[in-house]
């Protein structure tokens, strides 16, 4: 059965930053210095090829892309200067709008219009309902407990809510990628005892990112840089995440509540500060090959976050120095950012957080499935050919 | 000696005083380098001092220093075919190994040399008149830049020109890869300064049908094709001195390959008819629509061993300019372009190949033997036709989309070129190309002194080669016209008209149509100028009545009495 070429194909990748693939020879030279392809995983040079011919159902299935971090050795190798790692980038937004079944993703990355609008849209709502459930049945100079302006209660209930909408979002996705990766692009057999034997890798890629530190060691940076600062900021948002969703009802009520509290929330704070930092002004330096060109999506999650960041650490000082309609103003600026940033995560890059370690999870189960059957072929004399 | 090249096997002082007690000889010494100055000297000095009229010099081959060597015997004032080399580098010192053999075969080899040099006899080089006229066969760009080359020089240069027009086959061209120059334009100012050139008489819609003579002095049959058999063909006869024979190609025949389904399939083209689209300005597929695929075959009837196993060498960059010009044409256009392997050898080829890809150019390969196939797309196919291949880089079997297919054919020999090959004499490989004399070496000049090949009758190649290849063909000329006669070396045949029987066995048998037939006299003559002294008339002739100067009986069984003396 042939495969149909589709030429148009490249044209469509181009707005998802695919803007010099064309210029592949396949010379392999990307292949050869990436620290991650090895012999069942061919890339960049098959993933690059593909998207040259437009191999649709090919891409769509594939979990090369996620297997890439992003050195961007290949980038500096390539002696067509066809950027390798900025397709596999590209390739990555395109298969999270193929995820999404929503068709948002597909437009929030081919219209930067649109994804800045949404967000203003989402926020501004955002505001005037908090605004209006706040002056509705609370006074702005009481932070927490009986007639607060946003008490946190309520606010518990509406991140619980948010974060629902999310997570919805976010295992249908999931399974859709499974379908494609592991029924549609996998047609050999897959035992079910290997999703549990190789489950440890879901945990151990998501709290490590140990392929990205693999990346980083071939390059030689000090600390390992942009793996640890990377590791500190998921890290961070995280822990944040955990203590909003779970344990707000603690630290939001008033004045007399122990410093210790917020221990967990300054480590995180500190690693979220310095991580929107670095990333912001790398993305303004260019200096590193993987943050030449960003895409408006790279922008819109870094700046989100920032302000995030920002305005939280103000509505903390103001809060623990007792200026509470100061306090108050800032909480609603500081969700009018939130909701947008947690809302838009299942239709932008960010959306990695969960496909990357299902991504390696399943290219796990792939590989020993794979390496399984060309030794049952080797030893069976029935399959020789 | 040749340093220690011989002298480290031979013993060379052995072999001087060998010689120097043989019979007839005056003199004989052994000196480092004998091709030096100071051996020419030497050579030169012992003749005057001992009144010589024989030299032997035993060295290198006589490939490499026989002249060397005839110089010093002129210098010293004596005929320089009084000389014989005994070659005992090559066949003696570098082949073997014992130092007492080798010195027993060089001394063998220098005594068959002395027998032979003492029945040597002065011969003296004749010289031909060389006739400044040139007569050019084909009016393509190699042609009209070796007229207007010869003719800019002030010489009356016969232009012979097949078709009504000139240009060859560059005039069916738009543009020319890599840098895009028009093909038009090349033309048109070669044209007009050949109209505007007295020196160039331009034979439009005629043929050669005979060419007599020899170098300096041919005689040239031009005749009119005047289509019409009613109308008595006119010939003309001209006198011309060199001949320059630029054919050029034509193009493969697409509809050879059955399953391309050219001259089926309505929307299966050859380059040639998208040229011609694109000069008409408008790129399209048979029924009139804008194509929005358009797939370029590469190699149709190149590099493949059922027609052609060649490399045309210009369809790789000339198929990039497609792409370019389609594109240019229509931007919403895909391009796909299937090919082997991408030659992108010459000056700014490469960049060229980069520029396509940036264009988004989609390259595809396919193993040589592994050609695509092509069949009709379904109704539902936004396409007109599906090219399914193996595709080699990605390895998957693909169908590519396709409204309008261009077939790049390769270049073949004309099929009149044995024709041309017959009448002036001169040779063809396998693949109908005209041979030249050394491939490397004298890559313009043919085994018939005179006759000139240079363009695309010699093989595929580009503009810039052809051209090239013209100007060193006319400048070739030009040196020799300058000279004004022509030096013909003293080694060719004689035909003792007394014993000659007029059987005419050798006028088949000259490789070099040297031997023309007296019809008068009823004897066969060797023209001296054509020869080359190649022997095989003298060795052919039933009554013995050839002899090669230089080469005689006498000659070589002396050598090779004096050989076998030793052992």
């Amino acid at each position: 059965m042939a495969i149909r070429v589709n030429p148009m194909f490249i044209d469509v990748l181009d707005r998802y930053g695919a803007e010099d693939v064309q210029l592949c020879y396949q010379c392999g030279d990307c292949s050869t210095v990436c620290p991650h392809a090895d012999e069942v995983y061919k890339f960049p040079r098959k993933s690059m090829r593909s998207l040259q011919m437009g191999l649709e159902r090919k891409i769509e299935t594939s979990l090369e892309p996620w297997l890439c971090y992003y050195c961007g050795q290949c980038s500096t190798q390539c002696p067509r200067e066809a950027d390798p790692g900025e397709t596999m980038m590209s390739l990555r937004r395109w298969l999270i709008s193929r995820y999404d079944f929503t068709g948002i993703a597909a437009r929030f990355f081919k219209s930067k219009t649109t994804e800045i609008l949404a967000v203003i849209i989402t926020a501004i709502v955002t505001g005037i309902f908090l605004l209006y459930y706040g002056f509705s049945g609370g006074s702005i100079n009481i932070y927490d407990g009986e007639g607060a302006f946003l008490p946190s209660t309520f606010i518990h209930k509406f991140d619980l809510s948010i974060g629902l909408v999310v997570a919805v979002f976010l295992v249908i996705n999931a399974i859709r990628m499974w379908y494609l990766t592991m029924i549609k692009g996998t047609p050999f057999y897959v035992p079910w005892w290997l999703y549990a034997v190789e489950f440890y890798q879901l945990p151990w890629h998501f709290f490590t990112q140990k392929r990205y530190a693999e990346c980083e060691s071939q390059r030689k940076t000090t600390f390992f840089m942009p793996w640890f600062v990377h590791l500190g900021l998921m890290l961070g948002y995280v822990t944040m995440l955990v203590l909003v969703m779970v344990f707000i009802e603690q630290f939001q009520s008033g004045p007399a509540i122990k410093w210790s509290v917020h221990v967990f929330g300054y480590l995180a704070s500190i690693g979220l500060i310095i991580g929107t930092i670095y990333f912001i002004r790398k993305r303004f330096q260019k200096n590193y090959v993987q943050y030449k060109k960003s895409h408006s999506t790279d922008w819109v999650f870094v700046v989100l976050l920032f302000l995030i960041v920002v305005t939280g650490i103000a509505q903390h000082i103001f809060h623990r120095t007792g200026l509470l309609q100061e306090a108050n103003i800032t909480y609603v600026v500081h969700l009018m950012f939130v909701v947008p940033w947690l809302l838009r995560m299942p239709f932008s890059k960010w959306a990695h957080l969960v496909y990357r370690p299902l991504a390696m999870y399943f290219a796990a189960i792939r590989k020993d499935a794979l390496l399984r059957q060309e030794e049952a072929v080797q030893s069976s004399p029935v399959f020789i050919k | 000696m040749c340093g220690s090249n011989i002298a480290k096997i031979v013993d060379t002082e052995a072999v001087a005083k060998f010689a120097s007690g043989l019979p007839n000889v005056v003199t004989a010494k052994s000196y480092k380098y004998m091709c030096s100055n100071p051996g020419q000297e030497m050579i030169t000095q012992d003749i005057k001092d001992n009144q010589l009229n024989r030299v032997v010099v035993a060295a290198c081959s006589p490939n490499m220093h026989e002249r060397t060597f005839r110089n010093a015997l002129k210098s010293a004032g004596i005929n320089q075919y009084l000389l014989e080399m005994a070659n005992i580098r090559e066949q003696c010192s570098w082949v073997h190994d014992d130092p007492v053999e080798a010195t027993e075969k060089a001394k063998a080899l220098v005594l068959a040399a002395i027998r032979r040099v003492e029945l040597h006899e002065s011969l003296d080089s004749v010289s031909v008149n060389m006739c400044p006229n040139v007569l050019v066969i084909g009016g393509g760009i190699a042609g009209m830049t070796a007229a207007l080359e010869l003719a800019d020089a002030g010489n009356l240069v016969h232009i012979i020109e097949k078709d009504d027009h000139l240009g060859g086959n560059l005039a069916r061209v738009d543009l020319t890869a890599p840098y895009l120059y028009s093909a038009r334009d090349l033309i048109t100012e070669r044209v007009t300064r050949i109209m505007n050139n007295k020196k160039v008489k331009v034979h439009i819609k005629s043929k050669l049908t005979e060419l007599t003579g020899f170098i300096g002095n041919f005689k040239a049959k031009i005749e009119s094709l005047n289509g019409s058999p009613a109308i008595e063909h006119k010939q003309d006869e001209v006198e011309i001195g060199n001949v320059i024979v630029c054919t050029g190609y034509k193009e493969f025949d697409a509809s050879r390959i059955v399953h391309y389904g050219y001259g089926k399939l309505p929307n299966v083209i050859t380059s040639f008819e998208l040229e011609r689209m694109i000069r008409s300005g408008r790129i399209e597929t048979k029924d009139g629509k804008i194509p929005r695929y358009v797939a370029i075959i590469h190699c149709v009837g190149s590099r493949n061993k059922e027609f052609h196993t060649y490399c045309s060498r210009v369809c790789c960059m000339t198929a990039l300019k497609y792409a370019h010009e389609i594109k240019n044409a229509n931007p919403d256009c895909y391009i796909s372009d299937i090919y082997i392997d991408m030659h992108a050898f010459g000056k700014g080829h490469e960049d060229f190949y980069l520029q396509s890809s940036e264009a988004k150019t989609l390259f595809l390969m396919y193993e040589k033997d592994d050609r695509p196939v092509i069949r009709m797309a379904g109704p539902k196919d936004d396409c007109k036709m599906l090219i399914e291949v193996n595709e080699k880089l990605s390895g998957e079997h693909i169908e590519i989309p396709a409204d309008l297919i261009v077939l790049m054919v390769g270049m073949e020999a004309r099929e009149d070129s044995h024709e041309i090959a017959r009448i002036v004499n001169i040779s063809q490989d396998k693949d109908g190309w005209f041979i030249e004399s050394h491939p490397k070496l004298e890559p313009v000049a043919t085994t018939t002194d005179g006759i000139f090949i240079a363009g695309t009758c010699v093989a595929p190649k580009d503009i810039p080669d052809t051209v090239a290849q013209a100007r060193a063909a006319a400048a070739r000329i030009l040196a020799r016209i300058a000279k004004g006669k022509i030096e013909v070396d003293a080694l060719y045949s004689e035909v003792n008209e007394d014993i000659c029987s007029g059987c005419r066995f050798c006028n088949q048998l000259c490789p070099f149509s040297a031997i023309e037939f007296l019809e008068d006299k009823r004897k066969s003559h060797v023209i001296s100028a054509l020869c080359k002294g190649c022997g095989v008339c003298v060795a052919g002739c039933p009554s013995g009545a050839i002899k090669g100067r230089h080469f005689t009986d006498e000659q070589v069984l002396a050598q090779i009495d004096g050989l076998l003396e030793v052992y």
